[in-house]
Parts: structure tokens; sequence; C-alpha cells
């Protein structure tokens, strides 16, 4: 009985499940970026939209956020949604296209809302505190008629690399820039039971570009690598944690019962006593214990968005109408050029912003 | 096996099970979360965030066009005034459609007050005077062929902003917004009615995702 019990738990434990729905979010997110790296911002934006939608939803009552709690279901088992930094990323896309597509106070709300998705960091000093995307609302707002001042304060403090210069609500041409291969998640703790971030890297750390006449050289505001190893615990690091202890205690019980009932049926071994039975009642309980821990999964979730970068950067440039060319140098620390890129685009009298996305993701 | 074997198997298989229901969760304040609450006004629904979502959307344009319904200047009008739509301003964290508001307000004011108002099509502009020099260069014929005369002008331009205060903590998120909507006479640039609703909504994700 207690070993079918156990086998069943264990069953419960290793079930598929409906792995396309739980990973549902992390195509998505895959496919978005993936769109982005290759300019096909028309495909992107669907992708981000059905993404961005069940991001909005608040998870409770979730079922399989409930199964990814239970001891015997691993985190994996919830339908993905990515830490804050993916979400993040998730959003500053957004925001992008929103404004590619001439609404920048939709643009805005996505930053907003981005930076919302950091806001709950353990430590408060590293709660929103991207700096491009406090940038990006203050130029929103500036645009729009507002006052950007704030939000460029508050990007102005939480400056880590390239510190923003003042908003230009007349620059009409908006440079989105990212660079590297953003971190990477493993499992930690004896267990795995531990979220865990390797950074990431990236050759170029700023960008050269050249508009006409001009030429200016800008560092990348963010680090995605930092974002993640900033954020602190989670509430289901605690529970991972419950279920490893959980684990523990189940296998260091199943041992001693194991030795003690073993010592305890050698010790009446043929008198068919109450040690004899005791020792047998004991071999079974840490069978049985040594199944259950066997099926607690305190694994943590390290399904990933693979293909984001580390460093993000943004800069604004006047251009008069007329068709121009921009080029876009990736600069190493020590000013050799990684990778360079072009765009071409027309100016038009009265326009929208004009927005080009440069990414050195191969 | 024995029933000695047994008494001592049962109490430990009883205690192990004991032990696997709902130990990992220990110490998780309110582990599966709670439910979205709109806490006021009083529309009622499921609902799956604390964005801007449909029943907002009719609550507060159904506000706004009995507002200007109850204008005695609307009410009163001896011939019915000319009023554009502008676009309503988002300075919210949510991306959404912002003409479904006036779109909204103006359908329940043609449906509530037929003849009291006369909404001009500015957004379709180009494509009207395409139609309309196309028809004066006798390109298309039926219909009327119109004289010299301009578009007509609006006598009332009719907007809207949304704003938004947002909390977010690891006991949850709670958004509130403010809809305020004005008609802004546009000889006088006086603002002939003003109305604002607010809705404020919170809730709290699964643990499995704070």
């Amino acid at each position: 009985m207690g070993l079918a019990l156990a086998l069943s738990m264990a069953g419960c434990a290793t079930g598929s499940g409906n792995a396309a729905a739980r990973d549902a979010v992390l195509q998505k997110y895959r496919a978005a970026a993936a769109a982005m790296h290759s300019a096909h911002f028309d495909q992107a934006k669907p992708l981000l939209d059905d993404v961005l939608m069940t991001l909005d939803g608040l998870t409770a009552g979730d079922r399989s956020a409930r199964k990814a709690r239970g001891t015997f279901h691993e985190e994996s088992s919830k339908n993905f949604r990515g830490e804050p930094y993916e979400r993040v990323m998730a959003y500053y896309y957004r925001g992008i296209l929103y404004w590619l597509d001439g609404q920048p106070d939709n643009a805005r709300a996505c930053f907003k809302n981005a930076q919302l998705q950091d806001a709950d960091a353990e430590n408060h000093q590293y709660q929103s505190d991207y700096v491009t995307l406090d940038f990006l609302e203050g130029l929103a707002a500036a645009k729009l008629g507002g006052d950007g001042q704030d939000a460029l304060k508050r990007a102005r403090t939480h400056a880590r690399m390239g510190v923003p210069a003042e908003i230009d609500s007349q620059a009409n041409v908006l440079v989105f820039f990212e660079m590297g291969t953003g971190p990477r998640k493993y499992a930690g703790g004896e267990h795995g039971e531990q979220l865990r971030f390797s950074p990431g890297a990236s050759r170029a750390d700023r960008v050269r570009l050249k508009l006409g006449g001009q030429s200016a050289e800008v560092r990348a505001w963010d680090d995605l690598s930092w974002q993640a190893t900033t954020r602190g615990g989670r509430v289901m690091d605690h529970i991972l944690k419950n279920k490893a202890v959980f684990k523990d205690a189940t296998d260091t019980f199943g041992n001693a019962a194991l030795i003690s009932g073993g010592a305890l049926a050698i010790v009446g071994s043929g008198r068919h006593g109450p040690a004899d039975e005791i020792g047998v009642g004991l071999l079974a309980a840490g069978v049985l214990s040594k199944l259950i821990s066997a099926a607690v999964t305190p694994q943590a979730d390290t399904r990933q968005w693979d293909n984001l970068p580390n460093l993000l950067g943004f800069a604004g440039l006047r251009a008069a109408p007329g068709q121009h060319q921009l080029t876009v140098e990736f600069l190493d620390p020590a000013g050799r050029v990684t990778l360079t890129r072009d765009a071409t685009f027309t100016i038009v009298p009265g326009g929208a912003d004009t927005v080009v996305f440069f990414s050195d993701h191969p | 096996m024995n029933s000695v074997s047994v008494r001592l198997l049962l109490p430990a298989v009883v205690a192990a099970v004991s032990l696997v229901s709902g130990c990992s969760t220990y110490g998780v304040r309110n582990p599966s979360g709670s439910g979205v609450k709109v806490l006021q006004p009083e529309e009622a629904g499921t609902v799956a965030g604390t964005g801007i979502e449909s029943q907002d959307l009719v609550a507060v344009s159904d506000k706004m066009a009995r507002g200007i319904v109850g204008l005695d200047r609307i009410k009163s009008a001896g011939t019915p005034p000319n009023v554009v739509l502008l676009p309503v301003e988002n300075e919210t964290r949510f991306a959404i459609n912002k003409d479904l508001f006036n779109t909204r307000i103006r359908a329940q004011l043609n449906q509530k007050a037929a003849g009291k108002v006369n909404f001009l099509a500015r957004e379709r502009l180009q494509a009207l005077q395409k139609e309309r020099e196309l028809k004066q260069q006798g390109a298309l014929t039926g219909g009327t062929v119109p004289g010299n005369a301009g578009f007509a002008g609006a006598d009332y331009m009719l907007t809207g902003k949304l704003s938004s205060l947002t909390t977010k903590s690891s006991k949850g998120v709670s958004d509130y917004v403010l809809y305020t909507f004005q008609l802004i006479d546009v000889q006088s640039s006086s603002i002939l009615w003003e109305d604002f609703a607010e809705i404020k909504k919170q809730g709290q994700d699964d643990a499995a995702y704070r």
C-alpha cells in the first residue's frame, strides 16, 4: 500500500502535463526577440501582444502555479512568465514598436509597465532601476507636452554605466541599441533548489553613431545581468527551500528507519518476536520514506529567454527632412569597432519620429 | 504481514502523508494569491488584471455620455452644436486603444441624444477631402456636388485624459486610474463641462510567480 502510494506520488511528480501551454510564453519571447533582431517588427508585434496579454493578467488561482508549489511537482510545471528582467524586456520591445507606430503614449505605458516588473526586488535600492526605461518615459512625456524631468532625474540616479544627457524633445531619430548575450539561469544548491544566474557577456559596451555630419559615442545604460542578479530572493525560493528540507528530512528518516529496522530484524531473526516485527515495520517505513524523498522535486525553474542581449542603450538624434543613412559602430571598451550596421530612412516634414533598432545579435 | 507490522506501518504512512501535504508552502502567506477586486465603482465580474478593462470602459463612457447629454447648452441649443473628438491622452501604464473611449461616448450620445449633437468625422478628413475634390472635378457623379465652402467647423471639442497611480510590492499590485473628460468651447477656449471617474483595483499573484 505504502509503495503504491509513493509510486503514485512519484508519478505525479514527473507527469508530462501540457508542455506546449507551459512554454507558450517562452516560445513567443524567443520568436519575438528573433524577429526584433532581424528587423521583422510586424512579426514581433503580435507575439509580444499575446505575451503581454498574459503578463497583464494576475496569476491568482492559476492551476499550473498551484501545481508548481506542490511538493511533488517541479517549479517548471507552472506556465512560464519569466523572471522580472525577462518580463521587462517584453514590455520594452513592445514599447519600441509602439513608438515605431507613432504611438509614444502607448510606448510610455509599456516602459512604465516594464519598470514596474522590477518593482519588487528584495533590496529597495534595486527596485525599478532601469535607466533606459526611466529616460524613455521622460522623453515620451516631453514629446507629449509634459515634463520628463522627474523621470530623467530617476534615470540619472540609477545610472551605473552611461549617464543620460538632457532630454531633447526635438530629437526625431530614436536609436535603440542592444549588445551581447544576456544572463543565464542555472540551478544551485544540493537539490538544485536555488535559482542562480551566470552573467552574460558583451564585447561591445558602447556605440558610435554617424548621421550626416554628426558623430556621437554613446555608452549602454543598462545591464541585464546586473538586473537579473540584483532582484534578490523570491517567495518561490522559500517554497523550494522547504521542499528541499522535506526531501532531506524524509531521506534521513528513511536511512535511520532502514538501519534501525535492519538491525532489529537481524537481532530478532528467526525468533518471530516483537523485535523482528518492529524491524520489518521500520524497514517498510524506511523504504516508503526514501521513495517519498525521491519523489520530492525542489528543482528551481531554469527555463529562460535565451536570446536576450546583455546591454541596452538609447540615443536621440535630430535629422532634417530628407533621406538619411545612419551608421552604428559597436565599440569595445578600448574603442575598437566590433561590428558595423547601417540603416537608411526618410524624414518627412512634420512626420512621426523615426525609430531604428540595432542589435549585434548574429 | 501480521497485525503488529500493520500497526507499525500504518502510522508511518499516515505520518509521511501528513508531512507531504502542504509543508512546502509553510511560512508563505496566502500562497494561492488573492483574486482581483474592483474596489469601485460597482461593476463586478471576472477580471484578469488590474488594468483598464471592458467594464471600466463601459462605466466611464456611460457616465461621460450622461453628463454631456444633461448639459443645458446641449439640451436647449437651437441648432445642434458640432463636436470634434480629440484623441484621449493616455498617461497610465496600460497600453490601450484610446479611441475606444471616444467611440463609445459618441455612440452613446448619438443613441441617447439623437439630433442634439453633431459629430464631425475629422479622423476621415483626408478621405472626405478626396471625395469632395473628385466630385468637384466631375470625376464622380451622383450625390450632391459640393460648392466651394469648406467642411463644417467645430463648436466644441471633447477630449479626455487617463492618469494612473500604481503601487507594487511583494504583497501585490494596486492600480488607481483617473479618467477625466472635458468639453471645450472652441470660440472661447473655456471648459464648458468636465467630469471624472476613478477606479481602483488590486490583486496578488500566485506565490509561484512572486
